[in-house]
């Protein structure tokens, strides 16, 4: 019973520190950041990932995988958010990749992995519908057959950056008489084809984060199905327990702590440091024992998959909890940046206003209200544990 | 890293895990607990046997020189069937202390009958006023010739009844000290009370109680650094014996309600009462996460260990109770009975909170090791 690393992994740290100091600084996260720079910023930090070979650790190395042991993985994970740097975009290479390569044809693996690997094709998830949300399988887009065609028609919502997106994966209904679970079928679908329009839906940070993205008439080659006709719930729930423990976002939340801790120690609060104050001392210190348990918790599951096991209902464990904290972190920073995380710079800019991580502070709070509710929200991540996990 | 059990830590496991679920239920514990001292004398030679009391005492006096993940490996079953036999008094506060002092005679003359269970000891360290200070020690220790002479009112000593020697911490004139005193010395008077778990305390009023200078425990004055090494460990270990507990509730919660119908259904299937017990189960995985995370950094005795310790201390006495009083809302008006077993452990959860500081305190305590500096 030991969280040591070896001298093996202590050298691997530091050549993934030595790569992130030579590839990785504040103006590309500043570029990241900003959602006017934002897609061509971080397509070239996954380029740079790409050329080192770091995109896909946890892919199997034919694949383009890293080959790496799962402390290396959380190793990596630990020092990108050391730094503030952010993962690649999911869709591809967390949702779709793994998709395509485990039930995907060969044809398939060869013309969209990659595109996936190198960050030259942008993909969206097509699956929440209007009338489907926590209850995906409701849902209704409709993909009848016409030849070697389907013939695509409905409407997908919430979709994360459909504006920026080359491909989308979707789930969509080939058939309506069974189970609503059966009848599913799983297609990938090129953004320019005719009959798609994305149109915008501004959140509650101000942002265009998400889109509604419409199909009518939209024709999609039956070759760009995953596996059979009928099956693509079976693919997706496989990817789903991925998803949700890539959802936990502890990296994010020590590296916000951290900032928390080096903004609350300039704050004044009635003559001292506001991070002096025993009230807020304890609210900090709940989260960061939240949070260093909820490491320990991921460890935990790391090393079982390592062992052979699945992440069940751990992994939803990990969404529920890791989604809370990040919500409380979320929370506390905005609290921190006092009056000034109302404050919109606008045009005046944020040197003008005199505070520069305010605004910040609330485009992630108002955009955090989000991450108990995707992924499967937080109540259903609870009806699974009850279900799967405590057979109730 | 690495978070597996050794093949030895795998046995060690299976063997208390069964000895619990087989001889260990709840009605033949009420009988146990009526007996005079508290627990049963059998149930202890069985320890003994087992090797149990060996676990985390030294090998160079006959011990099995054990981790604290070992000792955890025992705590956690102890608290899952709520055990009640005085492990923590005996072994892991009393032994320990004498173990890590540097005091060989009273190494030679203690260990082997404590790892043989044939004495019974106590660490008599809290009083009226110091509540959760190990440093605010009231009592006095006056030189006398090459001897000592102790007076005081000592608290709430766990296994204080039972005890054949107290381990006495007092104020000398150089610091605090640790003395070993047969329990029938000259001058000192036991009251016997219980806590809500079953479990007996005594109270013990030292009046000049003459001591020799080879009683000492280690070098006098400087005793405040062993007890706080040893409390440490000893926070570590109940908040093993906590997280077998909490599990405990979880299965026993899920289960009952699984079972239990109403409305013309098991009432496990009402969501409300699962999200509840979700709650239940995360607050104990979390719990489970600091646990080893402690049991990693202490044993590897790495710089923040403290802090860690800290923060298992505080979680596991914040959950614990919150487990707990689900588990009694849960199971109903079933719940509420001296009858049933749920009550119990809430009753040890909450003792547990309450013992080396609950969890305000030891937040308290992380804040101090976490942010004195940087505010």
């Amino acid at each position: 019973m030991h969280a040591k690393f070896s001298d093996e992994e202590l050298a691997f740290r530091d050549e993934v520190r030595a790569f992130l100091h030579d590839n990785f600084d504040a103006e590309l996260a500043t570029r990241i950041s900003n959602p006017a720079t934002y897609k061509a910023a971080t397509i070239e930090w996954q380029k740079k990932r790409y050329d080192r070979g770091w995109v896909t650790p946890g892919w199997p190395e034919e694949y383009g995988g890293c080959g790496w042991s799962d402390t290396q993985k959380y190793i990596f994970d630990c020092e990108l958010a050391a730094i503030g740097a952010p993962d690649v975009p999911p869709f591809g290479v967390k949702m779709v990749g793994p998709v395509i390569y485990t039930f995907g044809s060969e044809e398939q693996k060869q013309r969209f992995l990659p595109g996936i690997l190198s960050g030259d094709t942008w993909w969206c998830q097509g699956y929440s519908e209007p009338g489907a949300g926590s209850d995906l399988a409701a849902l209704q887009t409709r993909a009848e057959r016409d030849g070697d065609e389907y013939v695509i028609n409905g409407t997908k919502i919430w979709t994360t950056y459909a504006q920026h997106a080359d491909w989308m994966f979707a789930l969509v209904r080939t058939d309506n008489s069974g189970k609503p679970q059966q009848g599913i079928s799983f297609v990938l679908i090129d953004m320019k084809s005719p009959g798609i329009s994305v149109s915008p839906i501004i959140s509650i940070d101000d942002e265009h984060h998400l889109n509604e993205v419409s199909f009518d008439n939209v024709r999609v080659p039956v070759a760009n199905r995953i596996g059979e006709e009928h099956q693509g719930w079976t693919y997706a729930k496989a990817l789903l327990t991925h998803e949700r423990t890539a959802l936990s976002g502890i990296g994010y939340c020590k590296q916000t702590l951290a900032r928390i801790r080096r903004y609350a120690a300039e704050e004044n609060d009635g003559g001292r440091p506001l991070l002096a104050d025993p009230d807020f001392q304890a609210r900090l210190a709940d989260i960061e024992m939240e949070l260093m348990a909820l490491e320990f918790t991921e460890l935990r599951v790391l090393a079982t998959v390592a062992s052979g096991g699945a992440p069940g209902m751990e992994s939803s464990l990990l969404k529920l909890k890791g989604t809370e904290l990040q919500q409380a972190v979320q929370s506390l920073l905005f609290d921190v940046a006092g009056l000034y995380g109302a404050a919109i710079p606008g045009e005046s800019g944020i040197e003008a206003l005199g505070h520069d991580y305010g605004d910040h502070a609330r485009r992630e709070y108002m955009f955090g209200r989000a991450c108990t509710i995707y992924g499967g929200s937080n109540e259903v991540q609870k009806n699974i544990i009850a279900k799967f996990g405590l057979g109730l | 890293m690495d978070f597996s059990l050794s093949e030895e830590q795998q046995l060690l496991k299976d063997s208390v895990d069964k000895y619990i679920a087989e001889r260990y239920d709840y009605e033949t514990r009420r009988q146990y607990l009526a007996e005079q001292q508290g627990f049963s004398a059998k149930v202890w030679r069985d320890f003994a046997e087992l090797g149990w009391l060996t676990v985390p005492l030294p090998e160079a006096y006959g011990g099995f020189g054990g981790s604290v993940t070992d000792t955890a490996i025992l705590m956690e079953a102890f608290g899952r069937g709520l055990v009640a036999e005085p492990y923590l008094a005996t072994v892991l506060l009393a032994g320990q202390l004498i173990a890590r002092g540097d005091n060989e005679e009273l190494k030679a003359r203690w260990l082997e009958p404590i790892m043989a269970g044939e004495a019974q000891a106590a660490f008599a360290y809290q009083e009226r006023h110091s509540r959760f200070e190990l440093d605010q020690i009231a009592s006095r220790a006056q030189r006398e010739g090459d001897g000592f002479v102790l007076s005081g009112d000592k608290a709430l000593v766990f296994n204080g009844m039972a005890a054949d020697v107290l381990i006495v911490s007092a104020q000398s004139d150089s610091g605090i000290s640790l003395f070993a005193v047969p329990a029938d010395a000259a001058g000192v008077t036991r009251r016997a009370f219980r806590l809500m778990d079953g479990q007996p305390i005594a109270n013990i009023e030292l009046d000049q109680v003459r001591v020799a200078g080879d009683a000492l425990l280690c070098s006098e004055g400087q005793a405040l650094a062993l007890i706080q090494s040893v409390i440490d460990e000893a926070t570590v270990a109940i908040a093993a014996e906590a997280v077998g507990a909490m599990d405990y509730l979880v299965k026993a919660t899920t289960e009952y309600a699984n079972t239990r119908k109403q409305f013309g259904l098991p009432i496990g299937k009402f969501q409300a009462l699962q999200h509840r017990m979700v709650d239940m189960y995360m607050a104990t995985e979390q719990c489970r996460s600091l646990l080893v995370r402690a049991l990693c950094s202490v044993s590897e005795k790495e710089q923040q260990a403290p802090q860690d310790i800290a923060a298992l201390k505080a979680m596991v006495g914040k959950y614990g109770r919150q487990v707990a009083e689900e588990a009694v809302q849960l199971h109903g008006g079933m719940g509420v009975t001296d009858e049933l077993n749920i009550g119990g452990y809430l009753k040890r959860l909450m003792q547990i909170d309450m013992l080396f500081g609950d969890s305000r305190w030891q937040r308290r305590r992380f804040c101090e090791l976490r942010y004195a500096e940087s505010a």
